[in-house]
């Protein structure tokens, strides 16, 4: 009895101590980075350290002042930090409302087992297609076709459509438009895909039963599918809520890094990125840096437990 | 216990120097070079001449060969200031990188070479043997020199920037194409602006983009862009954007376009309607090739003057990096590109540039037999020749190419009527300071 008792306390402990030799390089990686760069990142954003030239100004000690200086009125008479927060915020909404809608109105469509869509695997390809180009090129390409003579003004001109052509990028609707129809034409796809694994893998017998007892197919999407999709749609959500907040190579490309016009396209990290530009500037980038994951974090605790308590 | 120490400190003497000789770097000598050279650009021009003039192998896109040395090619572009961004990296990081990894020679431009010349970045050229500058043009050797005049590199071109006009077009607007009689008319801003109205009665534009006559304006300031360390926008820079806003408003210009931009690069082609454009030579032979189209471009419908005012724009100078080990090949380009005479001449007959060799211009320039087929047969260099007597290379600061691209880009948005010229200009400053945080804005 005791040598058998004796036999299974050593085996258990044998094999925690696997499970944690297992996770090692996972730590290792995350320690060396993601945890330290964050950890940096945070300290320098109380130091004044840039470069003029090739001359390295500090770091200095500056207590808070990096921070003071993100929400001082600058000279256009805004805020940076608040005013380039919204530009980002309309920015991901204009892109992310239709994707979701049109996503999720193509994975109902090609999962419907009433419509049995014909060559799903090309259309998923098809989709997904936009996704595979990178996003600079994809802008490039936009800003090429929207060019005052690219094609889209002669088009229109010649059609009668416009008499004078057009400067798609020089005005405030029209960028922005560009900038969400991107984005949304980049990641429908992506989105498409999520939701349709979400979707197959909800339990067949209980749409077929909700059909039998008469439902119709709104009803089964919003009392059965829906409820049953919320951590995967949760998932999809969040994940490009995170990637708004991070919206930056289209409107980089496509506004030659400037956000035009009066800097009503700039993200929040393009203005990240004019500290990093010649400046190498780490004590306001780390400030920013700092502020857009407290916004991220709270934004994606918010939305969690919105939907998950409202599910419940 | 005395033995012991005596011991003890030869050990140390002989650590210390085992430790120096492993640190220090051998004298260098032409046969302990480095077999690879690292040269830093933005573009190819300049790695198109070497291809041709200098190395003896082309390998592929990047790679060259001389002799036993491997030329290597890392371009950035310099948009954004993505170059000099790139650059910086690597110069800060020249003592750690290994011997075939050094920066050995880069390029850089007038808009920001002060920046690279007034750092121990760069190394005084004349201790590897670049010491005859007799018949470079003075300001490109004051361009490439530090505070004390210590020379730090060379320039294989000179850059006058002229009016480069389409012939056509003058005709019907002016009446001749002659490059005297054109100068004659536009010799003044007040006359170019009464030419720009006539232009537009005949229905032609005078310039492709109000931004085009910029750098013949920022070229001609009493003062620099930082002053005690505050952003200062010259008079000079003041009158053109009068001059942008008036040429917008009155229907000089088709669009306020980039420079570089499919807008403007659009009015070089034979349907253009665009009458004047600014540039130097390498300006009209590398970035007008929609002019030189062999379906839709007009060659030979061109030709230069003077213009309101003597202006330069740019240039390539080459600056040796410190820390290089390659020092022999990094003068010997440097001494090639100034002052071998055929090289400079085959840059003039054969490249259309204004080469950086006084005697070989001036060869050139007397030659009645020689003119550039793209000006219609004119004698560009015998131009070129006069107008680099009046280049001055003043007012200059590190912040330069920032600061220029900067004012243009946000002064385009009002331009454009999307905002008013107040706020593209707050818009502008704050923008400066993000970028340099060591200016201040007002």
């Amino acid at each position: 009895m005791e040598k058998s008792k004796n036999l299974s306390k050593k085996r258990s402990i044998s094999y925690a101590k696997w499970g944690y030799i297992f996770i090692i390089p996972f730590f290792v990686v995350y320690v060396i980075f993601t945890l330290y760069p964050q950890l940096l990142t945070i300290y320098n954003s109380f130091f004044e350290y840039y470069r003029d030239g090739l001359n390295i100004i500090g770091p200095n000690f500056v207590g808070l002042r990096n921070y003071k200086n993100l929400f001082t009125v600058n000279n256009a008479g805004y805020i940076p930090m608040i005013r380039y927060t919204l530009n980002t915020a309309i920015l991901w909404v204009i892109g992310a409302v239709p994707q979701f809608v049109v996503a999720m109105l193509l994975a109902l469509f090609f999962t419907s087992t009433r419509l049995n869509i014909k060559g799903q695997q090309f259309f998923k390809t098809v989709i997904y297609m936009p996704n595979l180009i990178m996003a600079s090129a994809f802008a490039m390409l936009f800003f090429a076709l929207f060019s005052q003579v690219g094609p889209i003004n002669q088009m229109l001109i010649a059609m009668g459509a416009i008499d004078k052509a057009i400067n798609f990028l020089g005005l405030k609707l029209t960028v922005r438009s560009l900038i969400g129809l991107m984005n949304f034409l980049m990641w429908f796809g992506n989105t498409t895909i999520l939701l349709m694994a979400g979707i197959q893998g909800i339990d067949e017998a209980l749409f077929e039963s909700a059909r039998l007892d008469g439902s119709s197919s709104t009803q089964v999407f919003f009392n059965i599918t829906m409820p049953l999709l919320m951590p995967i749609f949760i998932y999809v959500f969040i994940t490009s809520m995170i990637g708004g907040i991070q919206m930056f190579d289209v409107p980089q490309v496509l506004t030659n890094g400037k956000g035009t016009p009066d800097n009503s396209s700039t993200t929040l990290i393009m203005y990240l990125n004019n500290f990093l530009g010649v400046s190498k500037n780490y004590g306001m980038a780390g400030a920013v840096s700092v502020l857009l994951f407290i916004i991220t974090a709270i934004l994606s605790s918010i939305v969690f437990k919105s939907i998950n308590s409202g599910d419940r | 216990m005395k033995k012991l120490l005596s011991i003890l400190l030869a050990l140390l003497m002989i650590f210390s120097l085992v430790g120096c000789s492993g640190k220090t770097e051998p004298e260098p000598t032409e046969e302990g070079e480095g077999s690879v050279l690292n040269l830093w650009t933005w573009n190819v021009e300049f790695w198109g001449f070497l291809e041709k003039y200098y190395a003896d192998e082309v390998i592929d896109e990047y790679t060259l060969k001389k002799g036993d040395v491997t030329i290597k090619r890392t371009t950035y572009p310099s948009d954004n200031m993505a170059y000099q961004d790139a650059l910086d990296a690597a110069l800060l990081n020249q003592e750690s990188a290994a011997a075939d990894d050094k920066v050995d020679m880069f390029l850089a431009e007038a808009d920001y070479i002060i920046k690279y010349t007034n750092s121990s970045a760069t190394m005084d050229v004349s201790t590897i043997g670049v010491t005859d500058f007799s018949n470079t043009y003075k300001y490109t050797v004051e361009a490439a020199s530090d505070a004390n005049g210590v020379v730090k590199g060379v320039s294989f071109q000179c850059c006058p920037a002229a009016l480069i006009y389409r012939r056509s077009i003058a005709k019907e607007v002016l009446g001749t194409d002659d490059p005297a009689e054109v100068q004659a008319a536009l010799d003044t801003w007040e006359k170019f602006d009464a030419v720009a109205a006539t232009a537009k009665e005949k229905g032609y534009y005078m310039v492709a983009t109000p931004l085009d006559t910029y750098r013949v304006f920022s070229n001609n300031t009493t003062s620099a862009w930082v002053v005690d360390g505050k952003l200062n926008i010259d008079p000079a820079i003041q009158d053109w954007m009068d001059q942008a806003e008036k040429y917008m408003a009155e229907g000089y210009a088709p669009f306020a376009s980039g420079i570089w931009d499919a807008e403007k690069t659009d009015q070089m082609y034979a349907t253009g309607t665009s009458m004047c454009f600014f540039g130097p030579a390498w300006y009209f032979n590398f970035c007008m090739g929609n002019a030189q189209d062999p379906d839709k471009g007009c060659y030979g419908d061109w030709a230069i003057c003077k213009g309101p005012q003597a202006h330069f724009w740019g240039g390539t100078w080459m600056l040796a990096a410190t820390g290089t080990d390659n020092p022999t090949m990094v003068a010997d380009i440097m001494n090639t590109f100034i002052n071998d005479e055929e090289v400079c001449s085959k840059l003039v007959s054969e490249e259309a540039q204004f080469s950086n060799n006084q005697k070989v211009n001036n060869k050139f320039a007397a030659d009645a037999s020689y003119g550039n087929d793209f000006l219609g047969g004119q004698n560009d260099t015998a131009i070129f020749a006069e107008l680099a007597k009046d280049i001055k290379f003043q007012n200059i600061t590190p912040y330069d190419q920032g600061c220029n691209e900067g004012l243009q880009q946000y002064f385009r948005e009002f331009l454009n009527g999307t905002v008013d010229k107040e706020t593209a200009i707050k818009n502008f400053k704050d923008h400066m300071h993000e970028v340099y945080p060591s200016i201040s804005v007002d």
